[in-house]
């Protein structure tokens, strides 16, 4: 073995390793400091930097570095120690003995952390800080009366916002979704380019949040429940032929195949062959969007889109936590009752 | 050339992306016959079967149907093509959600009205002739009931109905009782051959049970690895002939399916 440069090779990495490991723990230390920066919140990424000590750091890992293997021989079992002592075994060794191992878990650590300060986690305060809260949460309990009548209105306003949204998403996700089914879209190159365009259209709608469509459709019809329902409506129907095509792709190919050779034409196949087996699922995942669409149009109307939202938010602004309290009561008992129902429903279907 | 139901020439199917299905298959099928076709697993019995209604594309070589090109047909003429050629599968495949009625009813949609059959409407001569298409397979009274209702016997039974419902000029079935009790095998089988005798319908179908083959057979063709190796009468098929076409790898098979069954069948 070139005994001489393997050796200083397995220093170098044993010392990397090592002021690693110091970086994390000063990393940890701050974080922990509870710290503040000029703008008041968790020292930012850039000021941790500048607090970090490099040269200290350094100079200290080269320090236990040395020491430790003075004491105890090889720190980290490092490639270049492998290269040393001519072992090739490293692939079979558990990770706590291998330099890439513990970069790994290195790099998860300090992952954490990092995500830690950019959220400027603080532990202390949510643990000991709870006082302030409770006027929320007196609010909460102690619901008031006078916004009763107004939020009963609005609730219903928002389950029939999800309704109409559902109910108009239905048609429209059906016919697509047969473009959006692999099995049905072999034959030519024309449906081959559908199911591409079907498939990216409704990609793209659906990685956009409902809130966002219903800012879009407030400045197009103005602000109003109607905005809700395009809003939900268009993320339906994006939501619905997924749901749908998937279900398309997991037919049972023989009735198609039967329908076919009797000489039915494509329709005719589609209607006999595909339509009678996916109607149950169609249903079933019809029902959750809906449960669904109840739950985003309660807060739709946080941005204008109608329905309870309309009155919870300026309500939550102004604190008047009793009223919000009501409403949140409101919502809840809805969200609850549409999921057991939507729950029994869809039992029942499949 | 008018007596021929079926002329294969020259036909072979490669699967993406290199499985040799069928090799150079010739075979002529004269009207009137019920051919039986025979091979191990894998052999391309289906394939074949399905190469003829272009359920599967061949590869090469070319079809022809009472004297028409099948090859190349494409839109409405392979449509027009299909309707003579009634199919009976292994699964049966049924719309299982649909009436037994609904089932035999849409053996017509080749040449029913399009609207009607997307609204599941059909006249009442057509309602009626489904009707009697369940009388003559045994399941009249059933028509009301839900397809996945009934036991595998009566779907196929069922599957029959719809064929017959169809009209056409040739059946193709696909191990039409391979998942059927052995007891029910020939309560199915003798509709199909009903279909040949009293309607005149040529019959392509690919079977298993040596006893089968020598009851209902008029002419018998066997395939190994996609070629066609035998052709000849099921009386002249016995024990060796079997051993001549699946190979000696089959011999525990060969005295299972010669064995009292067979014998019973052939006395
Ligand atoms: N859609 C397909 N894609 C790829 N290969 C296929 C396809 N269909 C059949 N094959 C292959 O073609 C060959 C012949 O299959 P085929 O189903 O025709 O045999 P078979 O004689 O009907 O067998 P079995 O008695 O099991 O029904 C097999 O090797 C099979 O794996
Ligand atoms: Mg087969």
């Amino acid at each position: 073995m070139n005994g001489g440069l393997g050796r200083l090779k397995a220093l170098v990495v044993d010392w990397t390793l090592t002021a690693l490991f110091l970086l994390m723990i000063e990393f940890l230390v701050i974080s922990f400091s509870g710290r503040r920066g000029p703008t008041g919140l968790l020292v930012t990424p850039e000021e941790t930097l500048d607090l970090l000590h490099y040269g200290w750091i350094a100079l200290g890992a080269l320090v236990l570095t040395l020491g430790w293997q003075l004491v105890k021989s090889p720190v980290g079992m490092s490639t270049g120690w492998a290269a040393v002592y001519g072992d090739d075994s490293e692939e079979s060794m558990p990770w706590t003995h291998t330099v890439r191992g513990w970069f790994a878990a290195l790099l998860i650590e300090l992952t954490f952390l990092t995500g830690w300060l950019i959220t400027e986690v603080q532990l202390v305060t949510f643990l000991t800080q709870f006082n302030k809260a409770t006027d929320i949460v007196r609010g909460l309990v102690n619901p008031s009366a006078d916004v009763l009548h107004q939020g009963l209105v609005l609730l219903v306003q928002t389950v029939f916002l999800a309704f109409m949204a559902t109910a108009f998403a239905i048609p429209i996700a059906f016919a697509l979704s047969f473009f959006a089914a692999r099995n049905l879209t072999r034959g030519t190159w024309l449906s081959r380019l559908m199911y591409t365009i079907v498939r990216a259209a409704m990609n793209i709608t659906r990685s956009v949040e409902p809130l966002v469509w219903a800012l879009i459709f407030i400045s197009w019809v103005g602000i109003g429940p109607f905005a809700g329902v395009l809003a939900l409506w268009v993320h339906s129907v994006a939501a619905l032929v997924k749901l749908y095509s998937e279900q398309i792709e997991s037919i049972d190919h023989g009735p198609v195949e039967a329908i076919t050779a009797t000489g039915a034409s494509t329709l005719q196949v589609l209607r006999y062959g595909v339509v009678p087996q996916v109607i149950p699922p169609f249903l079933s995942f019809t029902i959750y969007r809906w449960d669904i669409n109840v739950r985003m149009s309660t807060i739709i109307g946080f941005v204008g889109g109608g329905g309870i939202g309309y009155i919870l938010k300026p309500r939550v602004d102004l604190g008047q936590w009793g009223e919000v309290g009501t409403l949140v009561i409101l919502i809840a008992i809805t969200v609850w009752a549409m999921d057991i129902i939507s729950a029994k429903i869809r039992e029942r279907i499949v | 050339m008018s007596h021929e139901a079926v002329r294969v020439e020259g036909l072979s199917k490669i699967f993406d992306p290199d499985v040799r299905a069928l090799t150079d298959v010739d075979l002529t099928v004269e009207e009137g016959e019920f051919l039986v076709v025979i091979g191990l697993s894998g052999s391309g019995k289906s394939t074949l079967l399905r190469c003829i209604n272009r359920l599967i594309d061949p590869t090469e070589g070319r079809i022809w149907l009472f004297g028409e090109e099948m090859t190349g047909a494409e839109g409405a003429r392979l449509r027009r093509l299909r309707t003579q050629i009634g199919m009976i599968f292994q699964q049966f495949n049924l719309v299982k959600r649909h009436t037994v009625q609904t089932n035999v009813l849409s053996g017509s949609l080749g040449r029913s009205s399009l609207l009607g059959t997307l609204l599941l409407r059909y006249s009442e001569e057509e309602q009626a002739q489904a009707r009697a298409a369940l009388e003559r397979v045994g399941l009249g009274g059933r028509g009301r009931s839900r397809a996945d209702r009934l036991s595998g016997g009566q779907q196929q039974r069922v599957a029959v109905a719809r064929a017959l419902m169809q009209e056409p000029r040739l059946i193709l079935a696909d191990e039409p009782v391979a998942s059927l009790d052995p007891a029910l095998r020939h309560s199915v089988m003798r509709h199909i051959e009903a279909l040949n005798r009293e309607e005149g319908m040529t019959v392509v179908c690919t079977l298993h049970d040596v006893d089968l083959i020598q009851r209902y057979a008029t002419r018998l063709v066997a395939l190994r690895d996609g070629r066609l190796v035998y052709e000849g009468r099921p009386d002249e098929f016995d024990a060796d002939t079997f051993r001549d076409i699946y190979g000696t790898d089959a011999e525990p098979a060969t005295s299972q399916l010669f064995g009292t069954d067979g014998e019973e069948a052939t006395a």
